[in-house]
């Protein structure tokens, strides 16, 4: 680069300086406020024999929501503020008319705006090192925290920052540049969810949640700072985040060059985006209709309600901002063939052509099925066992699996639709069958009419067995101490701690389980008379409920005399 | 010299230039007239490289002036809405075109001083809209550009700060042999400053002219003969416009001054007067073709 086109930038920068330089400066005082006048604070409020040194894990300890907010938000403004001139229609024209490149001038904007992120994030590193050093106090994090948090945290406003960018060149005006920004900032996970609930809506039994929790937040960039808490990025996924900060960028150019000066004041920059604008507004409102009246009504009126009306409001917004005017209900045609288009996708996916929601494999293909409230632990069976009572379970025995096929094939026959505050339960059936293929089924169930469905299950021995903690064969270590306390006062009314006391008494309780009606492991609803509180042998302890259903153990201590102590 | 080809551009479906030819040779003064919505905006911003055509070629001496940094290096446009950054002062403004532009000078600057008698050090836009503008033409008659292209520049000035403007502008040409594109939708405002007048209408220039040629080449007499107009006379003289009042006849003629002297004094006038003909008076008769938009630009 010649020294003039060097001058030529050095001024564009020196403008940027005027206008935009207080970006850079909020920018720092947020992140100051946020990492290094926490680190001060604990600092003046130490006191040696409290020993009260803040528990922070790493630097995302210190404000997380806070430090999300600013890595989110900060980024987005760098970015409308540095492109602010090609959406104001005479800045546009004054600064296009200069002798300077476009790619120039853009390369020089996107390079100032970065400054404005990397200067005060820098700044701020140094800070808050040199308080971690500066001032004596025994430091959970330091040096290297301030380093993770500084590289991951650049990385981040750089990723959010090159991609707003690229919106920025393709929109006209800078309010929409932020708004449309932070949606997309959410369309990957948000169309997700949309997508994914709507077909639970039109397919009976689709199991959203079983889509839906699989990572689908890290790709939320916001989210993903957050979680930076607990979960680090690694050097896979810095690279990438830096290479498709590269793309956005090189995009941005690419567009650039193309982009029409005139385009500075109107919605989109390209004339071709209008349709896809107009018609994605509308069907992700269509969606979000359906998400909305579905969950709320599980009426079908209500739902189609629920399409209509938001897709047209969506449409006609979405006109709105195109047009610059409120006057647009002359464009309804377009309307009336995009309701009529969706309208005929969704009765299709409901006419279900590919039979999904009436599938339900044959007996013999079956290797194992599952049976629970959770659509995760089908994908995690490790994650199964770990609590007291296992709700989510897979179960092997030909009768289970009979079972659970028979409860199955009712509900696809039935295909019940419970109102939303009923006595209701979740029931998710799952299969892994003999070949490896598996298959997942979620459905909301009324209980009083199912309840010999779920006896039949729930009351197996293999279901009980998995089911309590204390029933699993070497699911528990030897107790060493049983007590009993009080539910309301919570003190301790029976102590067992001799061996064969303790032994003696399990047993009574084991009964009791086993015994327990199938109602009242759904029900929950009973009063409890105390609690039953286990020690093991590791240190750790599980407890159970005392209640009219306890007979076994009520006998056992009534017959050592314990009982009144518990019925006073 | 500045060249435009069969110039197109259409925003959205609604085409603004269509086809546009023009032609300025350099160290002319080249006055684009037209109505409102003819389309001289958008003709002066492509030809600013600041908005680029659908079709059709923009030249300056022959080179591209889309992206073309050398060509916007040399070549100025003043807005009809002036532009300067918020808060900025004309000392600002002036640092920033001088880093912007090699030709820009400081000594031109500071000579224009005095004829523009701003407050360099006061935010621009506090001041008035009239001294905006005022503040405009110091800083492009700075920049020294050979090109200088402006859209409806002298409106909302003063008459005094109008002939100043346009007397610095007439020199600049002179001196420097600057190029100036000047457009307008009223005659009268360039009447003594162009060379050429182009006349855009609906998106397309309709004529262009040199205006010295033009004056030299219509003239308006007044003549009385006795025994009446001889009509052999009027099948020799190439008449525009003809006009009795009572036994003087006024014609306004085509052609050369003396031939056409010459040639009614052989057939023995009572009286001959060449009378001085005005821009607009010329163009009523020479626009003949474009009728519609007469009206609006002599108005």
């Amino acid at each position: 680069m010649s020294a003039k086109r060097l001058s030529a930038n050095r001024a564009m920068w020196t403008q940027n300086v005027r206008q935009i330089g207080w970006i850079a400066i909020i920018h720092l005082l947020l992140w100051l406020a946020a990492i290094v006048l926490p680190i001060g604070l604990s600092y003046s409020q130490y006191d040696p024999k409290v020993g009260n040194v803040p528990q922070w894990k790493n630097v995302y300890y210190i404000s997380n929501g806070f430090e999300t907010l600013i890595a989110w938000l900060v980024p987005i403004l760098a970015a409308a503020g540095v492109l602010r001139y090609m959406h104001e229609k005479r800045s546009a024209d004054f600064i296009h008319s200069l002798p300077i490149r476009r790619t120039e001038l853009l390369v020089g904007q996107v390079l100032f705006g970065w400054m404005l992120l990397i200067v005060p994030l820098a700044v701020t590193a140094l800070a808050a090192i040199g308080c971690l050093y500066g001032l004596d106090l025994p430091w959970p994090i330091g040096a290297a925290d301030v380093g993770r948090w500084f590289g991951e945290t650049l990385v981040m406003e750089t990723v959010i920052f090159a991609f707003s960018i690229v919106i920025g060149v393709l929109v006209g005006q800078s309010v929409l540049h932020i708004v449309l920004t932070n949606i997309f900032l959410v369309f990957p996970a948000g169309i997700m969810v949309l997508m994914f609930s709507n077909l639970s809506l039109l397919l009976y039994g689709f199991p959203d949640m079983y889509y839906l929790s699989s990572e689908l937040e890290q790709w939320v960039m916001p989210i993903r700072y957050a979680m930076l808490t607990d979960q680090a990025m690694s050097a896979g996924e810095i690279g990438m985040l830096l290479l498709l900060s590269l793309l956005f960028f090189g995009l941005s150019i690419w567009l650039y060059e193309r982009r029409p000066t005139e385009a500075a004041g109107q919605a989109l920059a390209f004339s071709v985006l209008r349709p896809l604008f107009v018609y994605g507004v509308a069907f992700c409102s269509w969606l979000v209709g359906g998400f909305y009246f579905g969950n709320v009504e599980s009426k079908w009126s209500w739902t189609v309600f629920g399409y209509i009306s938001f897709s047209l409001i969506g449409y006609a917004i979405a006109q709105m901002v195109i047009a610059k005017t409120w006057r647009v209900f002359h464009r309804w045609k377009g309307y009336i063939a995009f309701a009529g288009a969706m309208g005929v996708i969704c009765l299709l996916v409901h006419l279900d052509p590919l039979g999904y929601e009436q599938r339900v494999p044959a007996l013999a293909d079956i290797k194992q099925v599952y049976f629970g409230q959770s659509t995760m632990n089908f994908e995690h069976p490790e994650m199964i066992g770990r609590s007291f009572q296992e709700v989510d379970q897979f179960l092997r025995s030909q009768d289970n699996i009979k079972a659970v096929r028979a409860f199955h094939e009712q509900l696809v026959h039935d295909q019940p639709s419970p109102p939303r505050f009923a006595n209701i339960r979740t029931v998710v059936i799952g299969y892994v069958l003999k070949d490896g293929t598996r298959l997942l089924r979620r459905y909301v169930v009324p209980i009083e009419p199912y309840m010999p469905y779920f006896q039949r299950i729930m009351g197996s021995k293999e279901y009980k067995q998995q089911y309590y903690l204390l029933l699993r064969p070497g699911g528990y270590s030897p107790i060493r101490q049983v007590t009993i306390r009080n539910v309301e006062t919570g003190r301790a009314e029976v102590v067992l701690a001799e061996p064969k006391e303790i032994e003696s008494f399990v047993q009574a309780l084991k009964q009791d389980l086993w015994n327990e009606p199938v109602e009242d492991i759904i029900g929950g609803g009973r009063a409890w008379q105390g609690n039953i509180e286990l020690l093991q042998s590791d240190g750790d302890s599980f407890s159970l409920p005392l209640d009219e259903y306890n007979l076994h153990v009520r006998q056992w201590l009534e017959e050592r005399h314990m009982w009144e102590k518990i019925e006073k | 010299m500045i060249q435009l080809v069969d110039v197109t551009k259409t925003f959205d479906r609604f085409a603004a230039v269509k086809g546009a030819n023009m032609m300025v040779p350099k160290g002319a003064i080249y006055g684009l007239l037209g109505p409102n919505g003819a389309g001289k905006t958008t003709l002066l911003k492509m030809m600013a490289g600041i908005l680029r055509q659908d079709r059709g070629t923009i030249t300056v001496d022959g080179e591209d002036v889309w992206e073309n940094v050398r060509v916007k290096q040399r070549l100025l446009f003043l807005p009809d809405f002036v532009y300067f950054f918020p808060h900025a002062t004309i000392r600002q403004m002036a640092d920033f075109y001088e880093q912007l532009y090699p030709s820009f000078s400081r000594g031109r600057f500071t000579e224009l001083r005095s004829a523009f008698s701003l407050d360099v050090d006061q935010k621009i836009q506090q001041f008035s809209k009239g001294m905006q503008r005022q503040a405009a033409f110091w800083l492009a008659f700075s920049v020294q550009p050979d090109v200088l292209i402006m859209d409806e520049p002298l409106d909302g000035l003063d008459a005094f700060v109008r002939r100043h403007v346009k007397q610095l502008l007439i020199e600049e040409v002179a001196e420097r042999e600057m190029t100036v594109v000047i457009s307008s939708h009223n005659l009268r405002e360039l009447e003594d400053l162009c060379d050429i007048v182009g006349l855009m209408a609906q998106g397309t220039v309709r004529m262009e002219r040199d205006l010295n040629e033009l004056r030299a080449g219509m003239h308006k007499i007044q003549v009385a003969f006795r025994g009446g107009f001889p009509s052999e006379l009027a099948e020799r003289l190439d008449i525009v416009h003809r006009e009795e009042r009572g036994s003087i006849v006024l014609l306004v003629v085509r052609g050369e001054k003396r031939s056409i002297e010459e040639t009614v004094s052989s057939f023995a006038p009572l009286i001959l007067d060449v009378l001085p003909l005005s821009l607009e008076e010329i163009f009523v008769y020479e626009m003949g073709d474009v009728v519609d938009v007469r009206e609006t630009v002599v108005g």
